[in-house]
């Protein structure tokens, strides 16, 4: 079941509620962890698509074995069967949409990494879960990135915690036989989801393959490109692209990949608009549901047959990915 | 001990729930999106999201924000439009084995008596739920739900419409006393209340002192209005519904089966589960199974037993 045809397409798993246990849990960078979940032997995800977790801010409340109800005459509350598990979660209160970083299989083994950067409360006490706790999430959801329709070079750029779908994008073009370069931004060296071999030296004006990654262990070209200047490029990740182009001439088509900062994203729209070129990117949104109910994480994207030029739609249902020339960027 | 048969079948107007939890308008979509999770047959009934004359594009986002214990929305009524659901949604969801109330919005008394019209043509549609109490759009019918006059000449006019399918009225907490808009709307022919829509609410980034909402104002949802609601609930049962035995679906926070338990023991005939959905698809099979362990252990044969029932202190 591991090897197969270029050009089949899986299907992807449906939706679930699945509690998967995390097996392991690495640190990944000043800001980040990689969590590796234990996904059902069937599970089949495609990058880009993204899993809705459950967080919880009290420690105490994830470990399954503590999940414990107390009897009425313990004092505790009303020992339900069910119904309760979600007694004790009051805070944060709304699931966290993560990307599905890399699948890897072994034999029959699926386990799926995630990406996650420590930013609030409900990131923290994910980032903090001991290997062996149950992760509540929901998944599959959203759509996912697509093959280009030639053997074109694919160029993927992630941007801070935007790198995640990013790794296994790589992996499933690389699997499929396809030339990729990997550009990865952070404002600086430290924040850099990334664990290094040795220190990776910084390039000033110049964009060079930089090796001796750790952790992701990908093997794909891969340049570095910091705000400040301390490791690899000096400058975003959307001037190294340029540089990289520049170095490599125009004449070879390209397609470009992009999952990162909104600002990121936009200025990525854009160079694909003046190069010609296809672009997909995975947007980032906060989401109340993640399976199209709450019609929250609603996204201006073009719609020649509306009145106005476009349409809101929904990022979790017809995103996260999504084709730049469709998006609106404002 | 034994435990005594259950038979969770409730009704509400002329809808014969299977069991009294329903889905919360806005909170299941169109019952597609859940259908993915569990079979939508095995509820009591689904409410439908809002639905206006015209497809409605719904606020700039963001449109939601998490607050402690609960939620933040103003999305605004998106939805596809009156032709677009009997069209395009319906068909699906009166295929299910499930009552289906529709929710109606509207920014003038003729669209809403348009819509209800339409909807009472339709077989599939069960009930219809006035939608009077949205708190985060001007035309969203909040006029018509906080002033008992203007209610009540509303409801009779849509009643007039509605012949087959259940009118039921939902009502604003946004207001002193919520027994007032119940009268109203019973006097002119509710013939059931769902209680509570949102409370209104804010939240500000503290750093950049921007709104967390385009929309600035939203509705409270979630855990955090559960005392309130439940406290609505009871008042009117109290005041209106209990006397004039017109059925209260309750809702507000829902989460737990103890929660439903004291929804219903606070006077409601049916519950709606909504923002529970979100957090977890499958609340609401888990409340009812927990519903149903929880009648057991009070040795309850029937949820209406409960309807109402509090001990005095």
């Amino acid at each position: 079941m591991v090897t197969e045809s270029v050009n089949v397409q899986r299907d992807t798993s449906p939706p679930q509620r699945l509690d998967l246990t995390l097996v392991e849990r690495r640190q990944a960078g000043r800001d980040y962890v990689r969590l590796v979940l234990d996904a059902p032997a069937a599970w089949e995800s495609l990058p880009g698509q993204f899993l809705n977790v459950l967080c919880e801010s009290d420690p105490r409340a994830a470990v399954g074995s503590e999940r414990r109800t107390l009897a009425l005459d313990e004092g505790g509350e009303w020992p339900l069967a069910t119904g309760l598990e979600l007694g004790r979660r009051k805070w944060p209160f709304v699931r966290r949409p993560l990307s599905v970083s890399r699948v890897l299989r072994s034999g029959v083994n699926v386990r799926l990494e995630m990406l996650v950067r420590q930013v609030g409360s409900g990131t923290r006490f994910l980032a903090a879960r001991p290997p062996g706790t149950p992760i509540d999430v929901v998944g599959p959801l959203g759509n996912h990135f697509t093959l280009p329709g030639d053997d074109r070079l694919c160029i993927l750029v992630g941007g801070g915690c935007g790198v995640a779908p990013i790794f296994g994008l790589a992996d499933w073009l690389v699997e499929r036989g396809r030339a990729c370069v990997l550009i990865v931004g952070a404002p600086a060296f430290e924040e850099l989801p990334v664990v290094f071999r040795e220190t990776p030296p910084a390039t000033g004006d110049a964009v060079a393959p930089c090796s001796g990654f750790a952790d992701p262990d990908i093997d794909v070209e891969t340049i570095l490109s910091t705000d400040d200047g301390s490791a690899g490029f000096h400058g975003t990740a959307i001037e190294a692209v340029r540089r990289r182009l520049k170095d490599m001439g125009d004449d070879r088509p390209i397609a470009l990949y992009g999952c990162g900062p909104e600002r990121m994203m936009r200025a990525l729209a854009h160079l694909a608009e003046r190069r010609g070129a296809p672009c997909q990117v995975s947007l980032e949104c906060f989401m109340g549901c993640g399976i199209g109910v709450c019609l929250s994480c609603a996204r201006k994207m073009r719609d020649p047959a509306s009145e106005k030029g476009w349409t809101y739609r929904l990022t979790c249902q017809d995103g996260p990915v999504v084709d730049t020339h469709d998006a609106v960027w404002e | 001990m034994s435990t005594p048969e259950i038979d969770l079948s409730v009704a509400v107007g002329r809808i014969a729930m299977k069991n009294p939890i329903a889905t919360a308008s806005g909170c299941a979509g169109y019952g597609e999106e859940l259908a993915r999770f569990y079979d939508p047959s095995i509820l009591g009934a689904i409410v439908t999201k809002s639905i206006t004359r015209e497809a409605r594009e719904g606020h700039p986002p963001p449109r939601l924000a998490e607050v402690r214990a609960g939620m933040l929305n103003a999305i605004g009524l998106a939805n596809v439009g009156l032709e677009a659901f009997l069209n395009e949604k319906l068909p699906a969801l009166a295929a299910c084995d499930v009552p289906v109330i529709v929710n109606v919005a509207g920014s003038t008394r003729e669209e809403y008596l348009e819509v209800c019209a339409a909807l009472d043509a339709t077989p599939g549609v069960a009930g219809i739920e006035l939608n009077v109490s949205c708190p985060n759009v001007k035309e969203g019918g909040i006029e018509f739900g906080l002033d008992p006059n203007i209610l009540s000449r509303l409801v009779q006019d849509v009643r007039a419409k509605v012949s087959r399918a259940t009118l039921i009225v939902k009502l604003s907490p946004n207001i002193t006393d919520i027994a007032v808009t119940a009268r109203a709307a019973v006097d002119a022919g509710a013939e059931a209340l769902s209680l509570i829509n949102t409370l209104r609410g804010m939240a500000i980034d503290p750093w950049t002192g921007r709104p967390v909402l385009t929309n600035v104002i939203g509705g409270v949802s979630g855990p955090a209005i559960k005392p309130v609601a439940l406290y609505m609930v009871r008042r009117v049962w109290e005041e209106v519904a209990g006397p004039r035995e017109i059925p209260i679906i309750g809702l507000g926070g829902i989460q737990f089966a103890e929660d439903a338990v004291e929804f219903i023991r606070a006077g409601a005939t049916a519950v709606a589960v909504g923002t529970a959905n979100f957090v977890d698809q499958l609340a609401a099979p888990k409340l009812l199974e927990g519903l149903r362990e929880a009648l057991g252990r009070l040795g309850c044969s029937s949820p209406l037993q409960l309807v109402g029932a509090i001990v005095p202190c």
